[in-house]
């Protein structure tokens, strides 16, 4: 397959108009908002950076990588969900990696035969991984392109709550470039014995999120 | 004149491997079995209640690079048990390996297992490796506790070489129920200061409640009243049948104060082991 169908397909499957509902989540940043953490466009690239490196971001890539590798083995992608759906720290995180890993698995089976994909519920991270291997793509890109959606969609996400602009946010993800090829050359090479996150503060305001009222997001 | 060589660091590796089985004997939970070899020690102090309660000791007062730890605990069926540790766990200056630490539990069928080891106390150039596998039956009940200090806060110590990996997995029926890996590598970069991960705070907590099925308004009342019981830095979420709660505060004081409340609640009445008293 050639790279420009590489590139699309994976333009298609990450684009914000991919069924998968990723503007109603914004994974716990809407409390850190709503407590002042998080205030301007440094504090925002901050928590980016942070929970890429350290945080779930992190360990959805790590898994991502092994159902990528694992695609073609039912049994190993089913246990990379069971892990994925038992990491998930709150409960709207747990719901946020279901019902869109749900809805990517609904809209992706337009470019795979019956049965091919992982059977719901399986979360975002492993169903996409495993679309990708499957395809047999570009492992390292397969998972820049994840995280570049991840951070595109916080970005929108910090415009709607006003933290920054369009420009402001423009300016993140030209600054934040670095971090997502490092950290999807990192998780290229990773193994699930490098599942680990550190981000205690982001992980108490995503469970704080639940109580949150009035709230724009459902994490 | 000669000066005396000072004499060669020997580093004396430090290995315990402690076993506690208990069984229920007309209503109360007595020992069953105990094992304890190298630097682990086991006691079981003497309790007016039902519930039988264990105390831990490493006597080798910590844990340093290439130190190994093992605990096992093994719960039989309608048993009732605390298990905490004598003293803090102080994870000493290594030259460069980890100190090793692992835990396995088995709770059976209706039996209850509350794990509250004190504090770990995480020290410049400390380094730690530890897992938590916990394996339940269907209708089991698990409290698990971690808590962790980050260097000595009286003497203002702040950390920039330490490493602590701590991973946990606790199955039910065979299914994984919750995973977890805390990962903090401070050698790699020093950003503990981050509002995602800790801001001023020193000492976090993590607390995984597990029980067996029930209906959701049982579950949403549990969660309803220990979110009234969290102060400070603290969140509580219920995912399927368990309950998570994180803490995080300035100090271990601090974080205690935010502890107790909700152990005292999840202990539902068996009252909080002694060293947790005072």
């Amino acid at each position: 397959m050639s790279s420009t169908t590489d590139l699309l397909r994976l333009m298609s499957w990450l684009s914000p108009v991919f069924p998968t509902g990723g503007y109603a989540y914004s994974g716990g940043l809407e409390q850190m908002v709503h407590g002042g953490a998080i205030h301007d466009a440094q504090s925002l690239k901050g928590r980016i950076a942070a929970l890429l490196k350290d945080g779930p971001p992190w360990n959805d890539a790590v898994l991502f990588a092994a159902a990528f590798r694992s695609s073609a083995d039912g049994e190993t992608i089913e246990e990379l969900s069971e892990l994925a759906r038992a990491m998930a720290g709150s409960l709207e995180r747990h719901r946020e990696a279901l019902d869109q890993g749900a809805a990517f698995l609904a809209a992706a089976a337009n470019w795979f035969e019956a049965g091919a994909l992982p059977a719901s519920p399986t979360p975002l991270c492993v169903a996409v991984g495993a679309a990708c291997g499957l395809q047999s793509m570009p492992a390292e890109e397969a998972l820049a392109a994840f995280l570049h959606a991840w951070v595109s969609n916080q970005l929108q996400a910090a415009i709607r709550l006003s933290v920054v602009g369009q420009s402001g946010a423009a300016r993140l993800l030209s600054e934040l470039e670095p971090a997502i090829a490092e950290t999807a050359a990192r998780a290229k090479a990773s193994t699930p014995g490098d599942l680990g996150s550190c981000t205690i503060l982001a992980d108490i305001a995503a469970m704080n999120h639940e109580t949150l009222e009035p709230r724009l997001f459902l994490s | 004149m000669t000066i005396a060589a000072p004499p060669p660091a020997v580093m004396q590796r430090s290995h315990g491997a402690g076993l506690i089985a208990v069984k229920s004997v007309t209503n109360r939970t007595r020992l069953d079995r105990l094992h304890q070899s190298g630097n682990a020690k086991i006691r079981i102090p003497e309790t007016r209640t039902e519930c039988l309660e264990a105390v831990l000791i490493n006597t080798a007062g910590g844990i340093t690079g290439g130190d190994t730890l093992n605990w096992t605990v093994e719960c039989g069926m309608n048993t009732a048990t605390v298990v905490t540790t004598q003293a803090c766990e102080r994870i000493y200056k290594s030259l460069g390996e980890n100190g090793r630490q692992t835990t396995a539990i088995t709770v059976d069928e209706g039996a209850s297992l509350f794990w509250l080891p004190q504090e770990t106390i995480l020290f410049q150039g400390g380094r730690l490796q530890r897992t938590l596998e916990v394996s339940l039956a269907d209708d089991a009940r698990f409290l698990g506790l971690e808590a962790v200090l980050l260097g000595r806060e009286a003497m203002g110590e702040t950390l920039d070489d330490a490493f602590l990996h701590d991973r946990w997995r606790i199955r039910r029926a065979g299914n994984l129920l919750h995973a977890d890996d805390l990962r903090l590598d401070l050698r790699s970069n020093n950003t503990l200061h981050d509002p995602s991960i800790l801001a001023a705070n020193r000492a976090f907590a993590t607390l995984v409640w597990v029980g067996p099925e029930e209906d959701g308004e049982v579950r949403a009342l549990r969660l309803g009243r220990v979110r009234a019981l969290l102060a400070g830095s603290a969140g509580a979420s219920a995912v399927g049948p368990k309950l998570l709660i994180r803490m995080a505060a300035p100090s271990g004081y601090a974080l205690r104060r935010q502890l107790m409340p909700v152990l005292e609640h999840l202990l539902d009445g068996r009252g909080l082991p002694k060293v947790w008293r005072t």
